[in-house]
């Protein structure tokens, strides 16, 4: 991607007020926050006193740890420059309009990607790098797992390693997932769609981006000194008692709330503030929905995690006592905690994923989206009754059984909103023209992964069925279903629908192909592979099994090698196409949207006169293409 | 907090003023949803009691904890609706174009949300708080730091709040203060709340 700029006069460039902001960069982040961490541990080791003989959990190397990791987390954010604005907004000393074409990355090249760049096209770049980096380290942690699954009784990986890599893959995808559809496309293609020159706030924009960054320092430092050994969720008092690396856990959920927070509020204000004119709420497209209800949803979900984190610190640390039940704590308030934002960060992945879909399915049909007021409807309702779903997670807890049944009805309830977004999907296609291309397969794709993911979801939700299921690999198989089944499958077909728009070449098809068939033929293999040895009573989370499990372990494990190799297909493809593939059209797919009515390259500030909407994005007839 | 976008294009000050105010009450959102979170910790485990160690009682080797007094709490909240006044008459100020009364108003504002700050960290460290002083302790302490970092934020705020009206630099309008009032009104209420809870033993 590339934006067509006009150079700044050389004396402008020299100004001596720009000079931090010129130095500052990644590399300038990474050493000051390497620094700042190393400082302050060798600091901490000298002063902070020795544990009374009373200290049971919590401990010195704790604090040490913690501490240190805060210091990185500041030390690279003054390092990126995501400080300048807000202390120049204290001294009264407004960034100039220079400095904030600056910020822009105007005429920068290809240093832009590597600053605090505030360009919603180029921070939707660096998303979508940041993306890919963080599915390639979780995926290397799950074939770990998969490999280590092919022997019965365990394999090569220590079983405390073991549980490292399952809690660090968990939190790891969980949080890719999460950013995969809402950060690349939700920052680079919809401002464009709703016809924005920029976000709302260019700065908070970048600033949630390098949250993430700054955030996958202590997840990986955690992993050095213990790992995440109580799986993504968490549960105190176990958490309290984890080795050193939960620290990193700690710290990782703690800047990553802040990022989503940030996000949320900026994307929610952009496309309420700031819709092209005669853009009405039924002219919206729907994928803007999907972004905005999964960032509404995220935006105060995300602060109980936050804090519930906060405590786990404190606990650990200072010997507060909140989970601690000999002490006055409660472990059911983590999990409550937890899954007041557990639950509806499901949706907050799935929703935009789907929504992204149910964009590109009037394009590929020729059709008009089907019922655009039951897909509003369906987002609407799923995003309502997500928060009121948490506790089906607690069923087998013994917390508050009364409530089982209300729960199990709210949970179930929830299927009659994603039906309808089933209905909207299958309307869309019913006497389309289709245009067989590999995001409209993954439409197809979708409907299968999401129908098994949401069914068995429903027996899951079910308090009898659950007492037998849950806590096996029947749970994993589900989430996988409709996480990665139907998100990733999602986000996988926004980034082949809209490559072209943002790099201005086209995917390459026929390996976009490929990679799709391996990924969803080894997806349909290892995971139906997994709902048998989790009916059969296979445990999640255990590094060993029973021989009766053998058979189905082996073809889980076969088919998640395929998985690898259709993403390693993926991988090349987008590296392929991103610097050699075919030079794009403004408008290869002819679709309806904003986005494609924009020259390739994008314009720094996307639209010269902003446009005027007269009808909504799908009015499609049955034209040839 | 700044108003400018990257764009070439001039937008009307309302325009960017009101989306900004936008962008915070959402961003107060969370923290609403945050401040909420802590106080049902509060009750939570107030209500459950667990092992009788909300406030462990007398045993034969100690002593029974005791509650604090939430008094301090409510002076907190006290000079933070003192802090929100004056802002508010500096925000009537800089609607009037007053700006003398603005930068009066603002300084005002900002020495009580540094006298609330220092007192609420003379509270914290007068606790003398161990290990094994029940939940009461835990969740007077996370109250007591959430008001801290409310506090913090309100000092670099209403610093640079001061200061631009002292340089003048509300003259074309009045946005900015706007703002931060609504941030102090978040303050205040979110004090409160805190105070509020402690009251409850």
């Amino acid at each position: 991607m590339t934006t067509t700029l006009n150079r700044p006069s050389a004396s402008a460039h020299s100004a001596p007020k720009r000079a931090l902001i010129e130095r500052l960069n990644i590399f300038t982040a990474l050493a000051l926050g390497v620094i700042s961490a190393v400082v302050v541990w060798r600091l901490a080791l000298q002063f902070l006193p020795q544990d009374s003989e009373e200290a049971i959990f919590f401990n010195r190397e704790d604090k040490i740890t913690l501490l240190s990791m805060i210091a990185w987390f500041i030390g690279f954010m003054v390092g990126i420059g995501a400080l300048i604005g807000p202390f120049r907004w204290v001294m009264g000393k407004d960034l100039s309009h220079d400095e904030n074409m600056f910020y822009a990355g105007k005429d920068l090249g290809v240093k832009r990607y590597f600053r605090y760049t505030t360009d919603h096209k180029v921070v939707g770049i660096q998303y979508l790098v940041v993306t890919v980096v963080i599915f390639f380290i979780g995926g290397v942690l799950a074939m770990l797992i998969r490999t280590n699954l092919g022997n019965p009784e365990g394999g090569w990986i220590h079983p405390q390693a073991y549980n490292a890599i399952v809690g660090t893959h968990g939190i790891v995808m969980i949080v890719a997932t999460i950013i995969m559809v809402t950060g690349p496309f939700g920052n680079f293609i919809m401002p464009i769609m709703i016809g924005a020159r920029d976000m709302a706030f260019p700065r908070l924009n970048a600033l949630s981006l390098w949250l993430i960054v700054a955030a996958a320092a202590p997840i990986l430092w955690g992993l050095a000194i213990g790992g995440i050994s109580t799986g993504w969720t968490a549960y105190n008092p176990l958490a309290s008692q984890a080795p050193l690396g939960q620290n990193g856990y700690i710290m990782f959920i703690c800047i990553f709330a802040i990022s989503t927070m940030v996000a949320g509020a900026n994307i929610t204000t952009t496309v309420i503030r700031m819709r092209a004119k005669g853009m009405t709420w039924n002219r919206t497209p729907i994928f803007i929905y999907g972004v905005v209800a999964s960032v509404a949803l995220a935006l105060p979900a995300f602060p109980v995690f936050f804090l519930s984190q906060i405590m786990s610190a404190m606990d650990r640390a200072i010997g507060t006592s909140f989970y601690d039940a000999q002490h006055g704590g409660s472990g059911w308030l983590y999990e409550n905690l937890f899954w007041l934002m557990g639950h509806p960060e499901v949706y907050v992945i799935l929703i935009p994923a789907v929504a992204a879909l149910m964009e590109m399915a009037p394009v590929f049909t020729r059709n008009p989206l089907f019922s655009f007021n039951l897909a509003v409807i369906g987002i609407a309702g799923i995003s309502g009754l997500s928060a009121l779903v948490w506790a089906h997670h607690m069923y087998m807890s013994g917390w508050a059984p009364l409530l089982n049944i209300p729960f199990m009805l709210t949970t179930e309830l929830i299927s009659i909103p994603t039906g309808m977004l089933f209905l909207v999907l299958i309307g869309t296609l019913w006497r389309g023209r289709l245009w067989v291309t590999m995001p409209m397969a993954s439409v197809f794709a979708l409907l299968w992964n999401f129908m098994i993911g949401g069914v068995t979801g429903i027996y899951l939700s079910d308090i009898p069925a659950d007492a037998f299921l849950h806590g096996s690999m029947y749970v994993t198989a589900h989430f996988h279903y409709t996480l990665m089944g139907a998100g990733l499958t999602g986000a996988i077909a926004a980034l082949v629908f809209w490559f072209p728009k943002m790099t201005g070449r086209i995917f390459d098809a026929k390996l976009s192909w490929i990679s799709f068939w391996m990924v969803q033929i080894g997806f349909q293999i290892a995971f139906i592979g997994m709902f048998l040895v989790g009916l059969a009573g296979q445990p999640r989370r255990v590094e060993g099994y029973a021989e009766t499990f053998n058979t189905g372990n082996m073809v889980t494990t076969g088919g998640a090698y395929l998985i690898m190799a259709g993403m390693l297909v993926l991988l090349y493809a987008l590296i392929h196409s991103w610097m050699n593939g075919e030079k794009a059209s403004m408008n290869p797919w002819h679709s309806k949207t904003l986005e494609w009515t924009v020259a390739n390259p994008i314009p720094l500030e996307n639209f010269d006169v902003l446009p005027t909407v007269t009808t909504d994005a799908y009015g499609y007839g049955k034209e040839i293409r | 907090m700044s108003t400018h976008t990257t764009n070439h294009h001039v937008e009307d000050p309302d325009v960017v003023g009101s989306r900004n105010r936008l962008g915070v009450i959402l961003i107060l959102v969370a923290d609403i949803a945050f401040a909420l979170s802590v106080l049902f910790v509060y009750f939570y485990l107030k209500g459950q009691n667990v092992n009788d160690m909300w406030l462990p009682k007398a045993t034969e080797d100690t002593a029974a904890v005791l509650p604090l007094s939430s008094s301090g709490a409510w002076i907190v909240t006290a000079l933070a609706g003192v802090g929100l006044l004056s802002h508010g008459s500096a925000l009537r100020a800089a609607k009037a174009k007053q700006n003398s009364q603005l930068v009066l108003g603002s300084l005002v504002a900002l020495v009580l949300s540094i006298g609330a700050i220092a007192y609420q960290l003379n509270l914290i460290f007068s606790v003398n708080f161990v290990m094994g002083m029940g939940s009461y302790y835990s969740c007077y302490m996370l109250i007591a730091w959430l008001n801290v970092v409310h506090l913090a934020l309100t000092v670099f705020i209403s610093l640079g709040n001061w200061n631009r009206a002292r340089l003048n630099l509300y003259a074309k309008d009045h946005w900015h203060v706007a703002i931060v009032n609504v941030w102090w009104i978040w303050m205040f209420v979110s004090s409160g709340l805190g105070a509020f809870a402690l009251s409850f033993t």
